[in-house]
């Protein structure tokens, strides 16, 4: 257990991160009670605010414990995510601006807006819109993961690990619960600048300690050679995660929600191109799945976790091993507000989906107050139903809940993506496309993990003998019914559009 | 007069290839798996594979931020 230094460092950073979080509420002051200065903070954060908010969806949970987790289990080819954050931002920058200079025009929020515009289909709107909701849920199902492995790490020792993990649970998902209700985006922002300063100060810091005393050389030697580099046969696994996860990222609604908060599409660019930076804390946290090999202290507190969801403790357990009580409560802190900020930011967006997207088109006569009533009760309906994925799969591979999120989320791709692009695909053959792309994902989920306990998102299909991310795989078959159905349905498309002329 | 957006289109055109060029590249130096699938050279004991991506993400955001201010600059919204 944490000792009373570690825990008082803790409680007060968590006092001025709370202090921050309800101070966000007065920050650049706006009616709260309407949906665009909750959600949006208004549309006016510059490039380095953006840069943070957008960074701020990077420093998750994702990266402090399920990234280093998998590489810690199973390896190298869990490194994908360096590779998925440099190539991420190089998409990133020609494709939000573009799509802020239409959501600005038009007014949209979100990316359902600009698909029921642009497409003129209320029903694809809405399908998008449900996708979206959808494939947030895991992914804050892996940011309550980490907090709940960081209360697990401080309150050790207390009672049993089923005891200790339960109270951990509950107590990560109350604290998320209260703040996302009461904060809105505007808190989120400062308090993400906050949790990132925290981070970054404590990754470099366990980074320096951790190789001076352990190093890479012995931290490796004992490990067999799928943790050196790839096999050859994930070779084609590892391009197709990083990829498939570049392409995703942009499509979630959290990204598109903070894209759409900065104040012109040049200064987004600019914040878009030099996130890549970001991700060296995120490489740095992932090298923490080896170095723990090589400290004794960690690795030994970690073999007394069942294996199932050992892999969650890595980063807590390596600075707890690594730095003096009053520090590691500090990295604690940040890794805590690491999923809990992102989480907030996440089941935000969801809530503008719900009301904008999906309330409004069943009740247009909804004023704005009842428009943010809505949103903010989503929001806590959402977490609820978040907390029930965190049970979908074992702990240890708690980066498949962000991958199955991928698998979702990618299937909008032709829909906003390429709607940027082009407006000769047909609506309809975008909505089979969707339909199709995700109940495949879905069966080759069931498939690849044998219809039990999800454990991988990657598969081995004829007539390839290597395994392939599902969400390729499932992109793949949408595109395939989308451009069929929209070369088919194009003399038709023509027509309509010569009439209207 | 003419002449004058002529070379501004043209030179408009090159802001444009010279920018997708840019972000291209980081994209061709990480799908090349093979070339950096290995253990050699190692950095202070990190292996090949693990420094040869990290170095990626600094020339990434160089590449990718120079593209970005020279298309904001000449190159429009």
């Amino acid at each position: 257990m944490l000792q009373l230094a570690g825990i008082i460092t803790f409680a007060v950073l968590f006092a001025v991160f709370l202090l921050l979080g309800f101070y966000g509420r007065f920050w650049r002051k706006g009616d709260l009670s309407k949906l665009d200065e909750w959600a949006l903070g208004g549309r006016r954060f510059g490039a380095f605010i953006v840069w943070f908010l957008v960074g701020a969806d990077l420093y998750t949970a994702y990266t402090f414990i399920a990234i280093p987790s998998s590489v810690f289990s199973i390896g190298a080819i869990y490194f994908f995510a360096v590779p998925y954050v440099a190539v991420t931002f190089g998409i990133a920058m020609w494709a939000m601006p573009k799509l802020w200079k239409v959501s600005k025009k038009e007014g949209h929020v979100t990316g359902a807006d600009f698909v029921r515009k642009h497409f003129n289909s209320r029903s694809l709107a809405i399908l998008v819109a449900l996708v979206g909701i959808v494939a947030e849920l895991p992914y804050i199902a892996l940011q309550i993961v980490g907090m709940l492995s960081v209360m697990f790490v401080m309150l050790y020792g207390l009672g049993s690990i089923k005891l200790v993990s339960d109270l951990a649970l509950i107590l990560s998902f109350l604290i998320l619960a209260v703040f996302t209700y009461f904060s809105g985006l505007r808190g989120a922002t400062l308090t993400a600048i906050f949790k990132d300063a925290l981070i970054l100060f404590t990754v470099a810091l366990v980074i320096i300690v951790a190789v001076l005393n352990i190093g890479f050389t012995k931290s490796f030697q004992s490990l067999p050679v799928k943790y050196y580099h790839l096999l050859p046969l994930q070779v084609n696994a590892y391009w197709s995660l990083f990829l498939m996860s570049a392409l995703a990222l942009y499509l979630y609604p959290h990204a598109i929600t903070g894209s759409l908060s900065a104040k012109d599409p040049k200064s987004l660019r600019i914040s878009q191109s030099l996130l890549p930076l970001y991700g060296v804390g995120l490489a740095l946290l992932a090298l923490f799945g080896i170095l723990v090999y090589g400290s004794s202290s960690a690795h030994a507190f970690l073999l007394k976790i069942p294996a199932a969801s050992r892999g969650t403790y890595v980063v807590p357990a390596l600075i707890f091993y690594s730095l003096p009580s009053w520090l590691t409560g500090v990295a604690f802190l940040g890794i805590f507000i690491g999923g809990l900020v992102p989480a907030s930011i996440m089941a935000i967006s969801q809530s503008n989906l719900l009301t904008r997207n999906i309330i409004k088109e069943i009740k247009p006569n909804l004023t704005s107050k009842g428009e943010a009533l809505v949103a903010k009760v989503g929001t806590i309906v959402f977490l609820f139903l978040a907390l029930g994925f965190v049970f979908l799969f074992p702990l240890s591979y708690s980066v498949q809940l962000q991958l199955l999120g991928g698998i979702l989320i990618l299937q909008t791709l032709p829909s906003i993506f390429l709607g940027l692009i082009t407006n000769k695909l047909n609506k309809y053959g975008l909505m089979a496309g969707l339909i199709v792309g995700i109940g495949y994902g879905l069966y080759l989920m069931e498939e690849a993990n044998h219809f039990k306990t999800w454990t991988t998102t990657l598969i081995t299909l004829p007539p390839f003998n290597f395994p392939l991310f599902i969400g390729l795989i499932a992109l793949v078959a949408n595109l395939v019914v989308v451009l069929v159905i929209s070369l088919i349905a194009l003399p038709f498309t023509n027509k309509n559009a010569v009439v209207e002329n | 007069m003419s002449d004058h957006s002529l070379d501004g289109s043209k030179r408009n055109r090159l802001i444009i290839i010279t920018s997708a060029v840019l972000t291209i590249i980081p994209f061709i130096a990480l799908i090349d798996i093979p070339f950096y699938n290995r253990t050699n050279p190692e950095l202070g004991g990190l292996p090949f594979f693990y420094w040869y991506q990290i170095l990626w993400l600094f020339l990434a955001a160089a590449l990718f931020a120079t593209a970005g201010v020279l298309y904001n600059r000449y190159g429009g919204e």
